[in-house]
C-alpha cells in the first residue's frame, strides 16, 4: 500500500505509457484524509484480528479470572484488566481482540463471495441481454423487496441448530453472500450498459474478439471501480448484520464475535455498563472505517467527480 | 392517467412473485430438517407423545412437502395463520403487533424525513462549510452504528443514570411512569426508542439527500431557474428537491423492508413488543407457526408500503410512468 512501491514498480512503463488508471487513483485517494483515516483504521483491525489469531497469550473467554477473584472489574482501575471484565471475568478488551477476527472474517469472505457471484452474473446478465437478463433483473427485484433481515435472521436460526456447530461463522458468511451478491450484479448490470457501447468495444468486436474476452479483458477491468466501492460498502452492512445475529443469539455460541458479546452487555447492562459500551465502540469503528474507505474510493475513483 | 394506473398495476401485479418467493424461501427453511416437527422438538424437549400427535398433525407430518406448502399456503390467505405452540392462535394477536411497530417505525420515518430533508439540503448547499462537515462527520458515524447499540447507551445514560425514562417495553405495569397518566406513560416508553430510531434513520437520509442535492444543484435546469430570477428558496426546494428526492423514495422503499422488520435487535434491546421482537422471541423458542406468520406479515407490510411508493414516484416523476 506504499505510494513508492507502487511508483518504482511501473517506473519503467510510465515514461512509456505515462501514470496508470491506479496511480492516479491512488494519487487522488492520497489526498482524501478521511479516506486515509479509514484505510488506516481497516489495517488497524486486520493486524488486532492478526494478533488474536496467532500471537495472543490469552484464549477466548478465558475464565481464568473466576479463580483470581477479578470479575466484573471497571474499565481503567488495573492494567491487567484495561477494559474491565465482565460478571464471569472475561476480558472485555480481549474479547474486542478476538471478536475482530470473526467479524472481518464474517464482513470480507461474504462480500469476496457475493462479489465474485455478483459481477459475473450481473456481467453475463447485461452484457449478453435477452432472456438471462431480464430473469436477472426480476431476481434482483425480488432481492430489493425481500424483508431481508427476517429471511436471514430466520436462516441462521435454524441452519445453525441443524449444521454441525463446528462451521459456525462459516456458515454465516454463506448466508450473507447468498444475500448480498444481487445488488453486485444490479450494478455490475448497469455499468456494463454504460461501458458495452463505447467504441473501444466496438473496435474489439470489430477485431474478431470472442464474447469472453471483450467481457474478462475489456469490460470487466472498466467497471471494478464502482464495483470495488460498493464492496467496501458492504462490508460495512454485513459486519452490521452479523453484529445483530450474533446480538440476538442466532449465530453460532462458540464463535467469539462482537455481537457476541454485546448481547450479554445488554443482560449485565444494570451491573456492568463497560460490557456493551467497548465492543460496540470496537464495531462502530469498524464499521466507520470501511464506510470512510468506501466513500475515499468512491471520489477517488469516480471519473465524473474527476478535474 | 390510464399511463398511471398501467403502472401501478404492473407493480401489483410484481408484488405476487415476491409474496410467493418468501412463501417458498419460509417454507423451506421451517421444514430444513425435513420434517418441522424434529425442528420443534429441538426446543421443547420432553413433549409428551400426544404433544407429538397433535404436532404431527398440524404440520401435516405424512403428506408430501409440496402438499404441506400449499395447505400452509391456503390456509395463510384465508386467514388462517396458524396456532402458537406456547399460546393461542396468531390471528388474535398480530394486530397489536404490526400496531406496535407502527406506532414506533411511522413517527420515526416522519421525523427522520422531516429533520433529514432540510439538513441535507443545508450541508449540499454550504459544501465544505464547517456546517457542514459537522453535518456530515455525524451523519457518517450515524450509519456506521448499530441501531440497537445506540439504545443500549441511551438506555445507560437516560434510565439507569439519570432515571428520566423507562427501560424497557411500551406501558408500565404498574404504576405509570409519569405523573401516573397512563397515555404520559406511553409517550415516555416512546421517547428512546423513537429517538434512536429516528437519528439512524436521519443519517441515511441526510447522505443521501446531500448527494442527490449537490448533483440537482449543479444540472442546467437549476442554472435556468436561477436566471430567470426564479428566488433561491424556490429554486433550492421546488426544482432542485423534485429531482433530487425522487432516488430517496427508492432507498426509503429499499430500506422499508429492514424497518418495518421493525429492526429486530432494536425491538429486542427495549423488549419493545413488536413484530421484530415477537419475531425474535419466536424464533428463538422455535415457535414455527408464529416465525412463519410473521415473515408473511412483514412482506405483506412491505409489499403494500412499496406500492405505496411506487406511486409517490410516479406522481413525482412523469418519466416512470411512461417506461
Amino acid at each position: 500500500m506504499r505510494p513508492e512501491l507502487v511508483v518504482e514498480k511501473s517506473h519503467a512503463e510510465k515514461a512509456r505509457r505515462g501514470a496508470s488508471q491506479a496511480d492516479v487513483a491512488w494519487r487522488r485517494f492520497r489526498r482524501n484524509k478521511s479516506g486515509i483515516a479509514g484505510l488506516s483504521i481497516v489495517s488497524f483491525f486486520l493486524a488486532m484480528a492478526a494478533y488474536g489469531l496467532f500471537l495472543d497469550p490469552v484464549p477466548p473467554r478465558s475464565f481464568a479470572c473466576l479463580y483470581q477473584g477479578c470479575t466484573n472489574v471497571p474499565p481503567f482501575t488495573t492494567w491487567a484488566h484495561p477494559l474491565g471484565t465482565e460478571l464471569a471475568g472475561i476480558d472485555i478488551w480481549q474479547e474486542i481482540i478476538h471478536g475482530s477476527a470473526g467479524d472481518l472474517y464474517v464482513g470480507v469472505v461474504a462480500t469476496a463471495i457475493a462479489v465474485a457471484l455478483g459481477v459475473v452474473i450481473g456481467a453475463v446478465a447485461g452484457y449478453r441481454g435477452g432472456i438471462s437478463g431480464v430473469l436477472l433483473l426480476g431476481v434482483t427485484q425480488i432481492f430489493f423487496t425481500l424483508p431481508v433481515l427476517v429471511i436471514i435472521l430466520l436462516v441462521a436460526r435454524v441452519s445453525i441448530l441443524l449444521v454441525a456447530h463446528g462451521l459456525g461463522l462459516t456458515l454465516i458468511v454463506l448466508i450473507l453472500a447468498a444475500f448480498g451478491w444481487p445488488g453486485i450484479a444490479f450494478i455490475t448490470r448497469g455499468e456494463i450498459f454504460r461501458v458495452r457501447e463505447l467504441e473501444y468495444i466496438q473496435a474489439s468486436k470489430a477485431l474478431g474478439a470472442s464474447t469472453y474476452r471483450i467481457l474478462f479483458r475489456h469490460i470487466i477491468p472498466n467497471i471494478l471501480s464502482s464495483v470495488i466501492v460498493v464492496s467496501s460498502l458492504l462490508v460495512a452492512g454485513n459486519i452490521l448484520t452479523e453484529v445483530v445475529i450474533s446480538f440476538l443469539g442466532f449465530s453460532d455460541p462458540s464463535a467469539s464475535t462482537w455481537g457476541l458479546t454485546l448481547e450479554e452487555g445488554l443482560t449485565t447492562v444494570r451491573s456492568s455498563w463497560w460490557v456493551s459500551f467497548f465492543p460496540g465502540l470496537a464495531v462502530v469503528f469498524c464499521v466507520l472505517a470501511f464506510n470512510l474507505l468506501g466513500d475515499g474510493l468512491s471520489d477517488a475513483l469516480n471519473p465524473r467527480l474527476r478535474e | 392517467m390510464a399511463g398511471l394506473l398501467s403502472y401501478l398495476l404492473r407493480r401489483i401485479l410484481f408484488a405476487i412473485p415476491v409474496f410467493l418467493t418468501v412463501s417458498i424461501i419460509t417454507f423451506l427453511i421451517t421444514n430444513a430438517s425435513g420434517n418441522p416437527v424434529d425442528l420443534v422438538r429441538l426446543g421443547i424437549k420432553n413433549a409428551t407423545p400426544e404433544q407429538i400427535a397433535a404436532l404431527n398433525a398440524y404440520f401435516h407430518v405424512g403428506e408430501p412437502v409440496y402438499t404441506r406448502y400449499f395447505l400452509w399456503l391456503s390456509q395463510f390467505v384465508r386467514g388462517d395463520m396458524g396456532v402458537s405452540l406456547y399460546s393461542g392462535t396468531v390471528a388474535s394477536k398480530i394486530l397489536p403487533w404490526v400496531l406496535t411497530t407502527l406506532e414506533l417505525q411511522i413517527p420515526a420515518l416522519l421525523i427522520s424525513l422531516g429533520v433529514g430533508i432540510p439538513l441535507g439540503i443545508y450541508s449540499a448547499k454550504r459544501q465544505y462549510s464547517k456546517g457542514d462537515y459537522l453535518v456530515t462527520t455525524t451523519a457518517i458515524f450515524g450509519v456506521s452504528m448499530p441501531t440497537f447499540w445506540i439504545g443500549i447507551m441511551g438506555i445507560i445514560v437516560f434510565s439507569l443514570y439519570l432515571h428520566w425514562l423507562p427501560s424497557f417495553g411500551a406501558v408500565s405495569a404498574y404504576p405509570p411512569y409519569w405523573w401516573g397518566s397512563i397515555p404520559a406513560d406511553e409517550v415516555a416508553h416512546l421517547i428512546l426508542p423513537l429517538a434512536v430510531l429516528s437519528l439512524v434513520s436521519l443519517a441515511t437520509y441526510v447522505r443521501l439527500i446531500r448527494a442527490n442535492m449537490l448533483e440537482a444543484l449543479r444540472q442546467d435546469f437549476v442554472l435556468g431557474a436561477r436566471a430567470s430570477g426564479i428566488s433561491d428558496f424556490k429554486v433550492t426546494y421546488k426544482h432542485a428537491l423534485k429531482s433530487a428526492i425522487t432516488p430517496v423514495v427508492t432507498i426509503i422503499g429499499l430500506t422499508f423492508g429492514s424497518l418495518l422488520a421493525g429492526a429486530p435487535a432494536l425491538e429486542t434491546t427495549f423488549s419493545w413488543p413488536g413484530l421484530g421482537y415477537e419475531f425474535v422471541v419466536a424464533a428463538t423458542s422455535l415457535d414455527l407457526p408464529v416465525v412463519q406468520a410473521i415473515t408473511m406479515i412483514i412482506t405483506i407490510m412491505v409489499l403494500v408500503a412499496n406500492v405505496g411508493l411506487d406511486l409517490v414516484y410516479a406522481l413525482l416523476d412523469p418519466r416512470v410512468r411512461l417506461s
